[in-house]
């Protein structure tokens, strides 16, 4: 092959590639950006800061119809209701008020509603040595019991809080024992999760463990 | 040179340049080049107060070109005699998920690409194997019998091994224990999400993505302004909520009350408490020296 020969193949060759490069770019561009498949938006149910129930102090507050705790209106005055139970030893619960569930303590022997209640005035709780505590003051009723937790949750440590932490700029808002709790069956209620995440790379659930270091 | 030759050589430059502006075109879409302000734009550290006003003034036009939504951008700095920690309760935890979308939105992360600060680890009871631990849990109803919950976040070391490995310094440790990143000083090499012990940084690969309605305009310059594609992210305690003394978004909206957060130099404060008297069980990764400010704690 004489050299004149060679340079026109090469310079045929090259203008070959680079018309196919050009092609190539115009195409499918490496660098432009990958379709993603789309991710709905998270409920803004899961953003709400609201507490999981509402206190009667809460319903005041917001000057909600409260004519579902006027005792008196179906109680007598001064004449504390009777209580019934099965042969279990079970309290019967009447069925004007059949959405409490009695559920507070494992052993099921907390069921006497005057443990908490006051028997001679019902608008009133109180403890079981005799204090007369107001529905906007039940967390004394929950700590007269539960000492320890009360104790955390006037530091701070148990129970929701919102606001400010520098008390100088502001008021930290501190919930109630029933904000999250229901008197009559305390145990904390499960919830439906928030959406998990959605990892650019389809992941197996558990990751390999990583050898010691 | 012959005529042969000068046709031959130009076809081959010809075809040359337009392989090569055909491979240039993406360029042509790009429609994030910095301006020579915000090039020229000088180290936070470096930037006067006069600065700081500019800058924020510029960040305020871009936001509101781009959203259509005036932000309230602000510079806030670490305050006196305050040095944040964060408790989290793992007895409490019920694994809702709620935090990392009260986060998303507080922060504006990227919806699609997915940012998120907060990972939420599942484990058995009894176990705490973080490597094994289920991220992608999805049952009808949480908590899980026989498995407990742990929210992973940026742990705001007190010897943090990203800080150390930002070759422009970029991210740095605050006086208030926050680490924070200059968003606009940032290179996006990805040191320090490799550095990290706890995979708490997020690299913004593209774009982010935040639908107008849903874009908090309460920002503040080193914490939830909108990043840029090709820079890093993490959780700052909420810098434009804390040290303005509010609680950070995701204790708010933790419906179990079981994260606490505070001022460990007042021996008031809920965290002061909670270290002193509570069963205070882990920094994770303690073994690593890196001194988390993040601590989990247990009711007995």
């Amino acid at each position: 092959m004489n050299p004149q020969t060679r340079t026109t193949l090469t310079l045929t060759g090259l203008i070959a590639v680079f018309l196919a490069l050009t092609v190539l770019f115009l195409l499918k561009q490496p660098g432009r950006p990958v379709q993603l498949p789309p991710i709905p938006l998270v409920d803004t149910n899961f953003l709400s800061t609201a507490t999981v129930r509402q206190s009667y102090a809460d319903l005041v507050r917001a000057g909600e119809d409260l004519s579902d705790f006027d005792c008196y209106a179906c109680h007598e005055k001064g004449k504390p209701p009777p209580l019934r139970y099965d042969t279990n030893q079970n309290l019967i619960v009447p069925k004007e008020h059949s959405d409490i569930v009695m559920g507070h303590g494992s052993h099921g022997r907390n069921n006497n509603c005057f443990n908490c209640h006051n028997e001679t005035n019902l608008e009133l709780l109180q403890t079981r040595d005799g204090r007369q505590v107001k529905f906007s003051d039940s967390p004394l009723l929950c700590g007269s019991c539960h000492g320890p937790t009360y104790r955390d949750w006037e530091a701070g440590a148990h129970g929701r809080i919102s606001g400010y932490w520098d008390h100088s700029l502001g008021v930290a808002e501190r919930k109630a024992c029933v904000n999250c709790h229901n008197p009559h069956s305390p145990h904390f209620p499960s919830r439906q999760p928030a959406p998990g995440p959605h990892p650019l790379r389809p992941m197996t659930a558990s990751v390999e463990p990583e050898p010691n270091h | 040179m012959s005529r042969r030759n000068f046709l031959r050589t130009s076809a081959v430059v010809t075809t040359g340049l337009a392989a090569l502006a055909a491979s240039l075109k993406p360029l042509l879409e790009m429609n994030d080049f910095p301006t020579m302000e915000r090039f020229l734009q000088k180290y936070y550290k470096e930037m006067t107060p006069e600065d700081m006003a500019k800058v924020i003034k510029r960040i305020e036009a871009e936001v509101e070109k781009q959203y259509g939504i005036r932000p309230h951008v602000r510079d806030l700095k670490p305050m006196d005699g305050v040095e944040f920690v964060y408790c989290l309760n793992l007895t409490r935890c019920i694994g809702c998920r709620k935090c990392v979308h009260a986060c998303v939105a507080e922060n504006n992360q990227s919806r699609n690409p997915e940012i998120q600060y907060i990972r939420v680890l599942k484990m058995p009871d009894g176990s705490l194997d973080v490597y094994k631990a289920e991220h992608n849990y999805n049952p009808e109803m949480v908590p899980e019998k026989g498995f407990f919950y742990m929210p992973v976040q940026c742990q705001q070391c007190k010897n943090p091994p990203c800080v150390k490995v930002c070759p422009v310094h970029a991210t740095w440790q605050e006086a208030d224990g926050i680490t924070v990143i200059d968003y606009d000083w940032c290179i996006g090499c990805r040191y320090c999400e490799a550095a990290c012990p706890y995979w708490a940084r997020r690299f913004n690969f593209t774009k982010p993505s935040i639908p107008k309605e849903r874009l908090n305009p309460d920002m503040a310059y080193l914490g939830n302004r909108p990043r840029r594609q090709g820079v890093m992210e993490k959780c700052h305690f909420c810098i434009q909520r804390t040290r303005a003394g509010r609680y950070p978004a995701c204790l708010e909206v933790c419906p179990a009350g079981a994260r606490k957060f505070g001022n460990i130099l007042d021996p008031n404060s809920e965290v002061s408490y909670i270290l002193k008297n509570k069963r205070v069980f882990i920094q994770l990764k303690e073994e690593l020296g890196t001194s988390p400010r993040f601590f989990y704690y247990f009711d007995v």
